[in-house]
């Protein structure tokens, strides 16, 4: 039985009071108690940033890598053990901007892993300077007269390219999260999901006052298998905010159709010593025929 | 020692490589030693490329600069390559040609190839005369090559077949009348039966299927690819997956992730893409993941000559990643050694939880030579201090425990409740995020440790030639071949000489080093860049200084020849 002070760990963070992350900290260990995945059975894969500290203050698995690259790590990982849990955790910075070019082809593979953005609109860790999703107009250390671009939307692009699983929550509603996060990784395929939080220190225009006052819950007559229908949800933005499962596809997930780990995890296999000795054959002039 | 030098030249998309590698496969199965390159250009069609196979009784390890056989396949190669041609050699071209030059009647031999191959169905086929007439100049028997013809075109169909041996008797038949015993072709020695014929790219890959590599991830670059390839083909018998990657640092970074997981796991790139690799090798330092990188050198800068070779990314090798990390690098000289150092590289990098790059070169890569059969059982899988069991592991299992190797335990997630944290950021044994200033140095000279350890077990360079020796040639990597025969050439003429050779180039011990060099009277460094890069490694980790350099950087290999004539030169002899 597994039970959240499995997950528990007392090592303090170096988050900000009253940061986002927490609540998504805790979101993280309610999904995966509700999920009865005990710590050893699962690898939480992070970046840099504030939000890839997450795994650290917690007993699981972990594998922080370098800013960016979490994707691909988490993708071999899951390749190489496929009995694992695999949940990767990042921020806008981390996935939208250095990890871009991975996300999207995460996104083409389709292997079984959850992919949680804590998506603040901001650069915390570096002190404030504008991310892929910092707001037109908004004035941080890198864009003294203001964003001149306009912001990233992952949401309406996921959909576009064909995820297998695309959802929206918000780190101040708990319950919500936590069934989110839980239909995620149940998601046999690549699922993902964009995760607004306050940044206390760095965002005083996306605060967790302005999140509360539009965030909506996604109502029930939206199908999540009408890919247009999700489409036209994920472009929501404004005094209106969407959050719930926006799109699931039924595309078979990647893990599953290669051929080399379809009955045994990779990491289970030994070398093949009994097919070794062809190797010399396809090198012979005239390879004796079997 | 005499050999014989066939070349066929011609246009990308002709057909050149297979007609060598038919001719190499006969050459092969009738018991020659053989050695095969190609020189070819940056482009699928066109342009001038060119196939040398030298063979002989004696195992032959580096290509001749001097041709007995010349092959064309378009007028370029008369005009390119007739200076190359022996005076008793022979010029094999089509007479059809539009203004092929070909007016030496001592050399030249017109063989319709064209009108041949026509006469019997299709001008398709004319490369198969083309075949058969070297095979009649070499006085060898045609049913050899017929056999391969059928084995070729049997899919395609009996007529296919047919024709095709029609083809190639009556070029065969030609040149049996008009060249015979015209050339001297050496005989198959007693021990040449039963040899395989492999490229170096293949022998990288078949050395790591035979350390047990399971997954590879990797981008398309010349000239590496034929790595990625081969591994991906034998994905569904030795199970082993092969991802291809969106770019080469997610390439490195799923290796890097795979390996974490607890399989075997490797990459292959060019110098271009070990360059985008440097974060991740760091992060491979820090995190002491073993993994293993393959780097096919190609002349730079940047894109530089993408079909030709260099020893130019040693340098850069060694300091690749920021900061300071314990890393391993072998450079293999032989086919023979792509097979067994790509092996010893999984369990050097299990070994010391490090990565390890193997850098070899275009010219081995796609250079293909006569071996003996590999001996798998050679191979051994040694995985260091991996752990599969909370047992093994221990109770409070610490991934970064400050021992005395400085070599931890490496614990697979997912094989008992032990929980395993890898961390780019410095840590303390756990691999937790610290600050403390204390722990930072914990933890660095505790990898730094395994560098150390590391550079204790480097085996002594290898020394060939004459004991009490005047030259030294000092190389690395893949000059060896050339390297060697060229010590046989100038010790025949009276020069004392010897070759000093490191396969393990990284990390150097100086006293293997200097004891190799010990009593040589003048250093020369041999090696296919601009800057002397291994010399300059020598002098700064262990005080040897080279004299002088023989360094090619053209992009093509270096050849026994160009070392002797520069080596003359050094000496004031010519």
């Amino acid at each position: 039985m597994v039970e959240l002070a499995d997950y528990k760990a007392n090592r303090g963070t170096a988050w900000c009071p009253g940061c986002g992350n927490f609540g998504i900290l805790n979101a993280v260990q309610r999904a995966l108690v509700k999920l009865g995945k005990a710590p050893h059975e699962v690898v939480i894969v992070s970046g840099i940033g504030q939000a890839p500290k997450l795994p650290h203050y917690m007993n699981v698995n972990t594998f922080n890598g370098l800013h960016g690259r979490s994707l691909p790590a988490a993708t071999a990982i899951k390749l190489a053990n496929r009995d694992l849990t695999v949940i990767v955790v990042g921020g806008d910075g981390d996935g939208y901007a250095e990890g871009g070019n991975h996300f999207l082809h995460a996104m083409r593979r389709n292997i079984d892993i959850t992919y949680l953005v804590h998506d603040n609109q901001i650069y915390g860790l570096t002190k404030g300077q504008a991310s892929p999703t910092t707001e037109t107009g908004y004035v941080t250390g890198t864009s003294p007269w203001g964003v001149l671009t306009a912001p990233f939307s992952p949401l309406p692009m996921a959909v576009d390219a064909n995820i297998s699983f695309a959802a929206r929550s918000f780190s101040g509603d708990q319950d919500h999260l936590v069934d989110t996060i839980v239909a995620a990784v149940n998601h046999k395929g690549f699922s993902f999901v964009d995760i607004l939080q306050p940044c206390v220190s760095f965002n005083n225009l996306n605060t967790h006052q302005w999140y509360r006052e539009r965030v909506t819950p996604i109502d029930s007559s939206h199908n999540p298998k009408d890919r247009r229908a999700a489409w036209e949800l994920a472009q929501q933005w404004g005094d209106q905010i969407p959050i719930g499962v926006i799109y699931e596809g039924d595309r078979p997930a990647y893990d599953e159709l290669v051929p080399a780990i379809k009955t045994t995890p990779l990491v289970k296999q030994t070398r093949v010593d009994e097919k070794l000795h062809l190797l010399n054959k396809d090198f012979l002039a005239r390879p004796e025929r079997d | 020692m005499h050999d014989c030098c066939i070349r066929i030249g011609g246009e990308a998309g002709q057909g050149l490589r297979s007609v060598g590698q038919l001719l190499a496969k006969a050459l092969q199965a009738s018991g020659y030693h053989l050695f095969s390159n190609q020189d070819y250009e940056s482009r699928v069609r066109g342009g001038h490329n060119f196939y040398n196979i030298r063979f002989g009784a004696q195992p032959i390890a580096s290509p001749s600069p001097r041709v007995d056989i010349l092959v064309a396949l378009d007028n370029e190669t008369t005009t390119r390559h007739m200076d190359s041609v022996n005076p008793n050699g022979v010029v094999i071209y089509d007479p059809g040609f539009k203004g092929i030059q070909c007016d030496d009647p001592q050399r030249c031999f017109a063989v319709p190839f064209t009108e041949i191959a026509e006469k019997h169905g299709s001008k398709i086929m004319a490369n198969t005369a083309a075949v058969a007439a070297v095979w009649g100049v070499l006085g060898k028997d045609l049913s050899l090559i017929e056999e391969f013809l059928l084995d070729t075109f049997s899919e395609k169909g009996d007529k296919v077949v047919q024709s095709n041996i029609a083809v190639a008797r009556e070029g065969y038949e030609l040149a049996a009348e008009n060249w015979t015993n015209r050339l001297e072709v050496p005989e198959p020695g007693a021990d040449g039966q039963g040899q395989i014929l492999i490229g170096g790219n293949s022998a990288i890959a078949v050395g790591a299927i035979a350390a047990g590599v399971k997954f590879m991830s990797a981008y398309p670059m010349s000239p590496s690819t034929s790595i990625t390839e081969y591994i991906a083909t034998q994905g569904k018998e030795f199970n082993i997956v092969m991802e291809q990657a969106e770019d080469e640092i997610a390439a490195v970074v799923m290796a890097i992730g795979a390996s974490y997981a607890g399989v075997r796991a490797m990459t292959a790139t060019s110098g271009g893409g070990l360059a985008l690799m440097g974060e991740a090798v760091s992060m491979a330092g820090m995190n002491e993941t073993p993994i293993v990188i393959v780097d096919a050198q190609r002349p730079g800068p940047a894109t530089g000559l993408p079909t030709r070779t260099a020893q130019e990314d040693l340098n850069f090798a060694i300091h690749l990643g920021h900061g300071e990390f314990p890393k391993i690098i072998l450079a293999p000289a032989t086919h023979e050694q792509a097979f067994a150092l790509t092996a010893e590289a999984f369990n050097l990098a299990d070994a010391f939880q490090c990565p390890v790059i193997v850098l070899t070169d275009q010219h081995l890569a796609d250079a293909q030579k006569t071996l003996a059969p590999f001996d798998f059982d050679s191979v051994s899988i040694d995985r260091g201090e991996l752990v599969t069991s909370d047992e093994e592991a221990g109770p409070d299992y610490k991934r970064y425990q400050v021992t005395e190797s400085g070599i931890s335990k490496r614990f697979v997630p997912g094989f008992g409740k032990s929980l395993v944290v890898y961390v780019t950021d410095e840590h303390n044994e756990e691999g937790h995020l610290i600050e403390d200033a204390e722990i930072r140095v914990t933890q660095m000279d505790k990898r730094m440790r395994k560098l150390e350890l590391a550079r204790a077990q480097m085996p002594a360079p290898e020394e060939y030639g004459a004991s009490e020796a005047e030259i030294g040639l000092v190389c690395w990597g893949s000059t060896y071949g050339a390297v060697r025969e060229a010590v046989d050439v100038l010790n025949h003429e009276g020069l004392k000489s010897k070759m000093v050779h490191w396969s393990h180039v990284w990390p150097i011990d100086p006293q293997t080093a200097q004891a190799a060099v010990d009593g040589v009277d003048e250093l020369v460094a041999v090696e296919q860049n601009f800057t002397g890069q291994f010399a300059r490694l020598l002098r700064a980790e262990a005080q040897i200084e080279c004299g002088s350099k023989v360094l090619r950087y053209d992009g093509r290999p270096l050849t026994a020849e160009d070392i002797v004539t520069q080596v003359k030169q050094i000496r004031g002899e010519n």
